[in-house]
């Protein structure tokens, strides 16, 4: 669960992150092309979810599965909640929201790893 | 009709839930997400190893989740639970913090609020101070006159 794919995820979402950022202090809303870029985060964390149960299904070691279980699933379920949370606000306020819900992506992921590795919580 | 956006303006001016309140709000929504799952899981795999931190760990999610919907809701009672939760929340954090910075050995297992919340970016110390603040600056217009 470390890897090309888990940094990839990371670099994905750090970047939304800015682009969202960046938008905010533009004090711009929402735009299309910044959900196109949630949607393939998305997908990747998708890939990711079904990559760890595998991978978990495949491994007879030991660690907290219901934790790696419980990040992947909140990894899957935090972007699209937060992105409805901004969806209505008018102001650069759901812009940045959505930014700080990128930012959540990488640490959970780098949680994930921990975990993996069987670094106690 | 301008007088109508003018007065919804004016009325979300006074939201908790609007403005820098959704970034307040998703910010207590996340700590409130990851202190519960962390606590749950702690308390029900390891709680003899450090009960007082994996204790305050709970207690400190609890306050999270009622910061979280009651400044999403916003309204009077809710800005009254807000306002008292957020103040036990700042106590919390502060004395905690404290506490863990004199004596180490009684928190060698994080609790949230262990290290004003390092291990969370300090969000923990920063949360409250802005949630007080903000519920502040949100009050309604009569509040302000009384005060």
């Amino acid at each position: 669960m470390t890897g090309l794919f888990a940094n990839l995820i990371i670099g994905v979402a750090v970047a939304l992150a800015v682009w969202a950022a960046v938008l905010a202090a533009a004090n711009k809303r929402i735009t299309r092309s910044l959900l196109i870029g949630a949607a393939v985060l998305e997908v990747m964390l998708l890939a990711y979810l079904i990559g760890g149960v595998v991978q978990m299904i495949g491994t007879d070691r030991t660690f907290a599965k219901f934790e790696f279980l419980a990040y992947l699933v909140g990894l899957l379920i935090i972007p699209p909640l937060g992105i409805a949370w901004a969806w209505d606000e008018k102001s650069r306020s759901g812009v940045a929201v959505v930014a700080v819900v990128f930012l959540v992506v990488p640490i959970m992921v780098m949680r994930v790893q921990q975990v993996w590795a069987g670094v106690g919580a | 009709m301008p007088e109508i956006d003018d007065a919804e303006d004016a009325a979300n001016e006074r939201a908790t839930n609007r403005g820098f309140g959704r970034i307040l709000v998703a910010l207590y929504a996340i700590m409130a997400i990851g202190a519960t799952t962390r606590s749950l899981f702690a308390i029900a795999t390891k709680f003899d190893q450090a009960p007082l931190a994996y204790s305050l760990s709970a207690f400190a999610a609890l306050v999270y989740i009622i910061a979280t919907f009651t400044l999403a809701r916003g309204d009077t009672a809710s800005r009254r639970i807000a306002t008292v939760s957020i103040s036990i929340e700042l106590i919390g954090v502060l004395v905690v913090g404290l506490l863990s910075l004199i004596d180490p050995a009684a928190f060698q297992k994080a609790s949230v609020w262990s290290w004003f919340g390092l291990e969370y970016l300090l969000l923990p110390l920063a949360l409250p101070i802005l949630g007080l603040w903000w519920l502040r600056h949100t009050r309604p217009v009569e509040d302000s006159a009384a005060i």
